[in-house]
């Protein structure tokens, strides 16, 4: 009979197994449905029901392997996430299916598979935790099934030798995440799935777009900015130029295309100062959108692509869309760099273009921006004003009547509406009143975590505003109104902390971050963050000296246990019964032979028929030749137990 | 050491007969008359050796009378001559040829009482006979038959009148065995049955000659476990390394070692040699095989190689 502990532990794995694939969120539920077999098929194994007959499994089987070809064809058109629905299936078919004592071994291996393709379709944190619980149920059974093998199941503890081998592999583990960084795409070379649908940054905007996303709390991307300074939380996507009445659009192509220095990108067609910089850790969301965000203007960007593109108003955009998450640093100006006049003469027009029919605009543009004679900025500031004041912000907007465009609707009916309204109407009266203009769509603001130090931006922090070109630079102005911006709460805060950071260390674990670990041990001290109001400062050598004298201490506990291993069975036994008599004051050294050594116990008290049996069975199986089968082993185990315990215990 | 004889895997009952024959006349030296028979089971010559009457002889007699096949005893004394123990060519007159007349050497156990006491050149002829297990004579070679053993019996060198036999000579003994007192107890019952040599020789065989073959065969094939090799290895190689040690053992001292190992496992009635059987024959193998720096009795012999015993880890 099969031990119910190794059935147990079998039906663990099996079901960890489907879990690490189930929490990863990319699985189509329907193709998982079948798969809630494998309760009714465990419930079975565990209460020792027969297992049902190999033709319908192996039919089964089949069948589902023409589901996998029409799931990864028509459906799921990805062929590791129908991959990951067969294996889900093929779990339950097996649970069925035990007739071998080999039988759980293509359960293990099943669930390695499920792991494998877990860890590639999605790196969310809990499947990371899942990871940890597979490798010590994986190594608990196989430990179990060692004893089984034995025979010695009923008589050993074997928790201590599991739990010692667990922590080992998750040392192991631990060490080699450490020293290998991230790859930096999957192996399979998995097609672009949709992402997060966003207001389309590269293409082109109507006022619907917005209209959609803003009651939308998906986070969008989280940033650490590593700056003291207080900055306005402008986050830049791209610009938009030109607008037809409806929609704007980027008529700005081709495209640059920028390679990579070393892991760096340097944007320099005008000089920055490097001090005024502001350096940003950005870990973008899967979107459905190439563009590249950050405050300011970016100079500078360092990130695992080998190629970016920028067009010629600076935004700018990856050579494809992000299907994972994606990060980068970027190091930007908050000041808007003096562009070349000539250069930005040929594109002037552009900045002024207006659609047909703007003559209302115009005309309120001139009215409310004041004298001609008025320094552009001041035209501008006042045109900012009117908006901010005179208008209110709300996502519920009216449809124009026949023969007014939404813009005029906006400005002189309803006077209500979002970003998209406000700075749509800005740019165009800015142009009537010959300022060059242009829309930028971006995210502004976001939620600071407390725990984290970091910005979470969310869907409904995409923003547009406008720029204007006032003496050489393009001069920020937003002029919608504020919203009510959403707070979290702080447990929401903790657990997207521990996200972040997550994602920060070990799904984005880099080369630099290695480098970066390496550097924080050779520094003298390491002042950990304000805890209670105390600065908590430590020395790493005192850390490396805690990590070596653990790991001296595991070793240790190892080669105590390792001393017995790679030896018979047999030997092991016979040891545990010598250093017993050692222990119970026999004198016993490595030189006394096996029948001095029952002597010595003998004399120390124990039954000499039982001790003389084990012995000979000892000798029997290690120099006879002979070895010893699972029940001898088990006799021997008796044997020993009465030895020295019952034995002992009547005296 | 105590081997334990009881149990289900005792000795065959043939040897079981030889024991307690042997055992019945020589009291409370059942390890030494193990280490007896397990030389003669492992095609070995075996010398005991010291003070007179402590029962060497009643000993040796007893074994070889115990098993059917032909016996002889020498007695050496200073003017034994080597024909006196191979034999001789004589002229028989009536076939005008010489013919050879067999000596004592060709029989099947051989006592050889007080070996100390003759003269190296007739040690040299005996000792000889024991290695090659044929005699030559004149251009005539006989072979002599199996089982072939030889039982030496000498007196400590230190007592007068004797000739130590060189370390040459001695390493063809399989096994050295010193006797010893009896204990008090069986001193007694020693003095109180007390059988002479005709009483023995009335017992009659308990086994024969065949049988002896048969079971020299059966040692030849127990099995002995490459780590109970190394085990004899390292023993030897350690008495070649002791410091109080000049010469250590040679080879066939390592050979006699794992066949008189392998004996007493048969002895026991396994057929696989352990530790043990290594370290209970080592002494008596080895002990006088070895030339110490500083010697005076076989028993310093003893006390080095228990010490390499117990420096020597045994295969666990």
């Amino acid at each position: 009979m099969q031990h119910l502990l190794y059935k147990s532990l079998t039906a663990a794995l099996a079901l960890t197994g489907c879990a690490s694939l189930i929490v990863s969120g990319e699985l189509n539920i329907l193709f998982m449905l079948p798969g809630l077999a494998i309760f009714l098929g465990y419930y079975r194994y565990l209460t020792g029901k027969p297992p049902i007959s190999r033709w319908l499994v192996a039919g089964l089987a089949v069948v589902e392997i023409f589901v996998l070809g029409f799931d990864a064809l028509v459906v799921s058109r990805d062929f590791l996430i129908a991959l990951a629905h067969m294996t889900i299936v093929f779990q339950a078919l097996k649970s069925f299916d035990f007739h071998e004592p080999w039988d759980p071994l293509q359960v293990y291996f099943m669930s390695l598979l499920q792991l494998i393709i877990a860890s590639e379709i999605g790196l969310s944190m809990v499947v990371g935790s899942v990871f940890i619980v597979f490798i010590f149920v994986f190594i608990a059974v196989l430990v179990v099934s060692h004893f089984m093998k034995e025979g010695t199941i009923d008589h050993v503890d074997f928790r201590r030798p599991m739990l010692l081998i667990s922590i080992t592999a998750f040392v192991f583990t631990l060490v080699f995440f450490v020293s290998i960084p991230r790859l930096k795409s999957g192996i399979w070379g998995r097609q672009a799935g949709s992402g997060i649908r966003t207001v389309g940054f590269s293409g082109a905007v109507d006022f619907s777009s917005f209209g959609d996303v803003l009651g939308d709390d998906t986070i969008v991307m989280r940033v650490e900015i590593k700056d003291s300074r207080p900055v306005p939380l402008y986050w830049r996507g791209s610009t938009l130029d030109r607008f037809d009445g409806v929609t704007w659009t980027d008529t700005f192509r081709p495209r640059e295309r920028i390679g990579s220095n070393y892991g760096f990108f340097t944007f320099k067609a005008y000089d920055f100062n490097l001090d005024e910089l502001i350096e940003q850790y950005v870990i973008l969301e899967p979107l459905d959108t190439e563009v590249v965000f950050g405050l300011g203007e970016i100079a500078v960007l360092k990130s695992q692509s080998r190629i970016l593109y920028r067009n010629k108003a600076g935004t700018i955009i990856l050579p494809q869309k992000s299907r994972r998450r994606y990060s980068y640093t970027v190091y930007s100006s908050l000041e808007p760099h003096e562009l070349d006049k000539d250069e930005f003469n040929r594109d002037r027009v552009r900045y002024l273009h207006l659609p047909r029919g703007m003559e209302r605009v115009r005309g309120l543009a001139r009215e409310v921006s004041g004298d001609q004679a008025l320094p552009p900025m001041e035209r501008a500031r006042l045109l900012e004003g009117f908006l901010l004041n005179e208008f209110d912000y709300s996502l519920q907007t009216t449809r124009p009547p026949r023969g007014v465009s939404a813009m005029e609707h906006f400005l002189f009916n309803t006077r209500t509406g979002f970003c998209q309204y406000f700075a749509s109407s800005m740019a165009l009266m800015l142009r009537s009143i010959g300022i060059p203009s242009r829309i930028v769509i971006g995210y502004s603001g976001g939620e600071v975590n407390m725990m984290g130090n970091y910005v979470i931006v969310r869907q409904n922090n995409a923003h547009s505003w406008v720029e204007a070109m006032i003496e050489g630079r393009w001069r920020r102005f937003d002029p919608t109104p504020l919203a009510a911006p959403s707070v979290s709460t702080g447990f929401q805060q903790a657990l997207d902390s521990i996200r972040m950071q997550w994602y920060r260390y070990v799904i984005g674990f880099s080369g630099s971050d290695q480098r970066a670990m390496v550097r924080t041990f050779t520094m003298p001290v390491i002042r950990m963050p304000e805890f209670r109001g105390v600065q908590l400062r430590f020395r790493p050598v005192y850390v490396l000296a805690v990590l070596a004298a653990l790991s001296v201490a595991l070793y240790l506990i190892f080669v105590r246990g390792i001393e017995h291993r790679g030896r018979s069975y047999e030997s092991r036994a016979y040891l545990r019964f010598r250093s017993r008599v050692m222990r119970m004051g026999g004198r016993v050294t490595d030189s006394s032979a096996p029948h001095e050594v029952l002597d010595e116990a003998v004399a120390n008290g124990v039954d000499p028929e039982q001790a003389g049996e084990f012995i000979r069975l000892y000798e029997r199986a290690r120099f006879g030749g002979r070895g010893l089968d699972s029940g001898q082993r088990q006799d021997c185990e008796r044997l020993l137990v009465r030895i020295f315990h019952e034995g002992r215990g009547e005296r | 050491m105590s081997m334990a004889l009881t149990g289900s895997e005792g000795p065959g009952s043939g040897l079981k007969a030889l024991h307690e024959r042997v055992s019945s006349v020589i009291r409370g030296k059942d390890d030494a008359i193990r280490l007896a028979v397990a030389t003669l089971l492992a095609r070995g010559h075996l010398l005991i050796e010291d003070v007179p009457g402590v029962g060497k002889t009643t000993l040796a007699y007893t074994l070889a009378r115990a098993i059917d096949c032909s016996f002889q005893r020498i007695q050496f004394t200073s003017d034994l001559l080597p024909a006196d123990i191979i034999g001789v060519n004589v002229f028989n007159s009536e076939t005008r040829e010489f013919e050879f007349r067999r000596g004592p050497l060709f029989a099947n156990i051989v006592l050889a009482d007080e070996i100390n006491r003759t003269t190296p050149k007739t040690q040299s002829a005996l000792l000889e006979a024991m290695n090659e297990r044929r005699v030559s004579v004149e251009r005539t070679t006989f072979v002599l038959e199996e089982p072939f053993m030889v039982i030496a019996t000498q007196n400590p060198m230190e007592y007068r009148g004797t000739f130590p036999l060189p370390e040459s000579q001695l390493d063809r003994f399989a096994l050295h065995l010193r006797l010893g007192y009896p204990s008090e107890e069986d001193e007694k019952l020693a003095l109180s049955e007390f059988k002479d040599f005709s009483e023995i020789e009335s017992m009659g065989p308990v086994i024969t000659g065949q049988d002896v073959l048969r079971m020299q065969k059966e040692v030849d094939a127990i099995r002995m476990d490459e780590s109970v090799l190394d085990y004899i290895m390292s023993i030897v190689t350690g008495t070649r390394e002791h410091d109080a040690v000049r010469l250590g053992a040679s080879t066939r001292g390592g050979q006699f070692l794992l066949k008189v190992a392998r004996a007493l496992a048969y002895y026991s009635g396994r057929d696989f040699a352990v530790p043990d059987d290594v370290k209970e024959a080592a002494p008596h193998v080895l002990g006088h095989r070895m030339m110490l720096r500083k010697q005076t009795s076989i028993t310093d012999a003893h006390r080095v190689i228990k010490d390499i015993l117990e420096k020597v880890p045994v295969p666990v």
